[in-house]
């Protein structure tokens, strides 16, 4: 018998010894374990939060008062910054998934079906390169491109047009955050084209569809799954996102994630911070759930999902 | 009248890789062709290019005399059943039948009428609700087969769209696909390695190997009247044995030495010249075998058993010959006396007429 099989055969024992058979039956929950432990701790942290939100902060004290109390919602629902800070992040996820996805499932669609074969290199390095600098030094990047003083201005003066404003205003917060989900957006749209077969296309020209129909008929509804995934992902990481408001928007257009940080770390008041996450947390999911329940059970590819 | 397809020196290269060379063909309305050849010889492309997939790189391809280079797919009236089917998962096997008549503008009020025809026409009435994923194998076909042929086009092309099957249900379906393009007369041209398929189904076989095509026929022709050696080894259980030709006589007539042994055989194709090398081949079936005795043939060797292999029907012997240069030849046998007796190992006396055995002269 050669060693290696020994050797296998060894290890079978011992793995028997150690993990019999009556217990095969959880073995995958073994193995899921470490998630699970994950998404308590998370559960967990939810959990302190709903408690810490529903405690008033004693302004002598500056700590939390003991009796539980709704104040720090009713603080949220009484000032209206809260809505269009709440509001205008809304808008902006929206707006930003909306333009991610289309600016990545043209990319990903010729990434996968491109048959030259530099064209694909370039995009896959494209598509990996901002992944290697943080989102913090992008945001500082595209300060130095649009800044007033930036490459984009000295271009316009040098062709005797007007400097502009580019920074500091909502478009260029929406722009600064499609740059960056993009290539998020593209990696989960990729594998759902790759999984279409070519001849699929094929089947649907030579059926008498040209490209639009082909498109509209084949492709969108068999990519749907992952452009619903990917949309979900990019909605989420916009709706919680904090850097990009806040650099490019210099402190003029704040995202609601700004908002609990300053209830945390500026006012110091941690059942207000605490009341906010709750809100986001809660609208995020309710809106994740309907897409989900509109786009259908099988969106995520699900078994037993009827495709 | 005009043949619904014609290609003329059509050849596709993909970089350094000729696909496809020189290939001329033409298929007559209502005809059925079967491109055969082993796997890489190019088949697919040459589909590919009469349905508009891919451009030829020379050469020219018309369709009922027009030529075609610049019709795009959708714009030329070709129903394709591709080697994995590609039936939209996301549509039940109505909405696939329904598809092709939508995207060519069929009235609305016909298209349920003629998809419940094609449904009918396939035998599979009534599951015309169920997702491909629902289907069996066997049934997917037939919801492939419907959706190409359901908008009557010119053209049908099949490309290898039974290989996926096991082999009952292949024999089955080739039957079955043989009895809808009778009954619609549809022009069709098939794909397949599999050299029974094409014997079964076709009107017109075309080989190809490399690229090239070898011999273009009705399959009684092809299998008799082999081009090349090639096709004579393509086609059935065939022996290849390397010759020199020591006389050629008329009508064909040529004694080759193989080995130490002088054959009297029958050219085919090229012209033959005294002293050329040949390629020869002869036919499992076109041996015969005798134990003992003389059976009064034109050739006659004697060999001994390497293998016997029981095929329930027939056995197949492999036989080694000493006098023809130790080489091994391979007949069937299906008498059930002969295979009680014969065993591995023991001398056998092989013979056969001079007009089965085929003589080409070497291709260079
Ligand atoms: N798009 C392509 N790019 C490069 N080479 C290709 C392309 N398509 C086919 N080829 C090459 O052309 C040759 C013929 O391929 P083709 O698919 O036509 O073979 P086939 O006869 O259909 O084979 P099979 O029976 O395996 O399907 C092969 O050598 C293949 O590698
Ligand atoms: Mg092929």
């Amino acid at each position: 018998m050669p060693l290696t099989w020994r050797f296998l055969d060894t290890i079978e024992a011992l793995v028997a010894a150690l993990w019999p058979a009556r217990w095969r039956g959880a073995t995958g929950w073994a193995f899921l374990m470490p998630a699970l432990l994950l998404v308590g701790v998370l559960v967990i942290g939810l959990g302190y939060m709903l408690e810490y939100s529903l405690h008033e902060l004693n302004l002598a004290t500056y700590r939390l008062r003991d009796e539980y109390a709704l104040t720090n919602y009713a603080t949220f629902l009484n000032r209206p910054v809260y809505g269009t800070v709440l509001w205008r992040t809304v808008l902006g996820s929206v707006l930003v998934t909306g333009i991610t996805l289309l600016l990545a499932f043209p990319y990903a669609y010729v990434l996968v079906r491109t048959r030259v074969p530099w064209v694909r290199k370039a995009l896959l390095v494209t598509l990996f390169l901002p992944f290697f600098i943080g989102q913090v030094v992008r945001a500082y990047g595209w300060l130095i491109v649009l800044g007033r003083e930036g490459l984009v201005n000295s271009l316009l003066t040098g062709l005797g047009l007007p400097a502009q404003d580019l920074l500091f205003h909502f478009p260029a917060v929406i722009f600064g955050l499609v740059q960056y989900m993009l290539p998020f957006a593209i990696l989960l749209i990729v594998p759902a084209i790759t999984a279409i077969p070519e001849d699929m296309e094929r089947a649907s020209e030579s059926l008498g569809a040209p490209w639009p129909a082909t498109f509209r008929h084949v492709v969108l509804p068999m990519a749907w799954p992952g452009l619903i995934g990917a949309g979900v992902v990019v909605f989420t990481l916009t709706m919680t996102d904090f850097a990009m408001p806040e650099i490019l928007g210099g402190g003029t257009t704040d995202f609601f994630a700004s908002a609990i940080y300053d209830s945390f770390f500026q006012i110091s008041n941690p059942g207000l911070g605490a009341a906010l996450s709750m809100v986001l947390v809660t609208l995020g999911s309710l809106i994740v759930a309907a897409v989900f329940a509109l786009a259908g059970p099988g969106t995520l590819g699900i078994r037993g999902a009827r495709t | 009248m005009n043949p619904v397809v014609e290609l003329t020196r059509v050849s596709k290269t993909f970089g350094d890789i000729r696909a496809v060379s020189e290939a001329s063909l033409s298929v007559a309305r209502g005809d059925f062709l079967t491109v055969v050849g082993p796997s890489g010889c190019g088949k697919t492309t040459l589909l590919r290019m009469i349905a508009g997939f891919e451009t030829p790189s020379s050469g020219e391809i018309r369709i009922n005399g027009d030529r075609v280079d610049v019709v795009p797919p959708y714009r030329r009236s070709i129903g394709m059943v591709f080697q994995k089917l590609a039936l939209f998962p996301h549509m039940t096997a109505a909405q696939n039948i329904a598809y092709p008549l939508k995207m060519r503008r069929f009235a609305p009020r016909v298209i349920p009428g003629l998809v419940k025809q094609y449904l009918e026409l396939v035998q599979l009435g009534g599951l015309g609700d169920r997702r491909p994923h629902e289907l069996s194998g066997g049934q997917q076909q037939r919801v492939a087969i419907a959706r190409a042929l359901v908008f009557s086009p010119d053209l049908l092309l099949l490309d290898e769209p039974l290989s996926a099957l096991d082999r009952k249900l292949r024999e089955e379906m080739q039957l079955e696909f043989r009895r809808i393009q009778r009954e619609l007369a549809v022009t069709t041209i098939n794909v397949t390695h599999d050299q029974r398929e094409a014997l079964v189904m076709s009107d017109q076989i075309v080989v190809m190997d490399q690229g090239v095509i070898q011999q273009a026929a009705t399959p009684q022709a092809l299998y008799r009247q082999p081009a090349n050696r090639f096709v004579a080894h393509f086609l059935g259980v065939t022996t290849l044995l390397d010759g020199r030709v020591v006389r050629v006589g008329d009508d064909g007539d040529v004694a080759v030495q193989v080995g130490d042994t002088v054959l009297q055989a029958r050219g085919v194709g090229q012209a033959l010249v005294t002293g050329a090398p040949v390629d020869c081949a002869i036919r499992a079936e076109r041996i015969g075998m005798a134990a003992h005795g003389q059976p009064g043939l034109d050739n006659t060797v004697d060999g001994v058993v390497l293998q016997r292999i029981f095929e329930g029907d027939r056995v197949v012997y492999v036989v080694r010959v000493p006098a023809l240069g130790d080489a091994v030849l391979s007949l069937f046998d299906r008498d059930a006396d002969v295979h009680e007796t014969t065993t591995e190992g023991q001398s056998v006396r092989l013979a056969w007429q001079a007009r089965d055995l085929m003589v080409f002269a070497k291709q260079t």
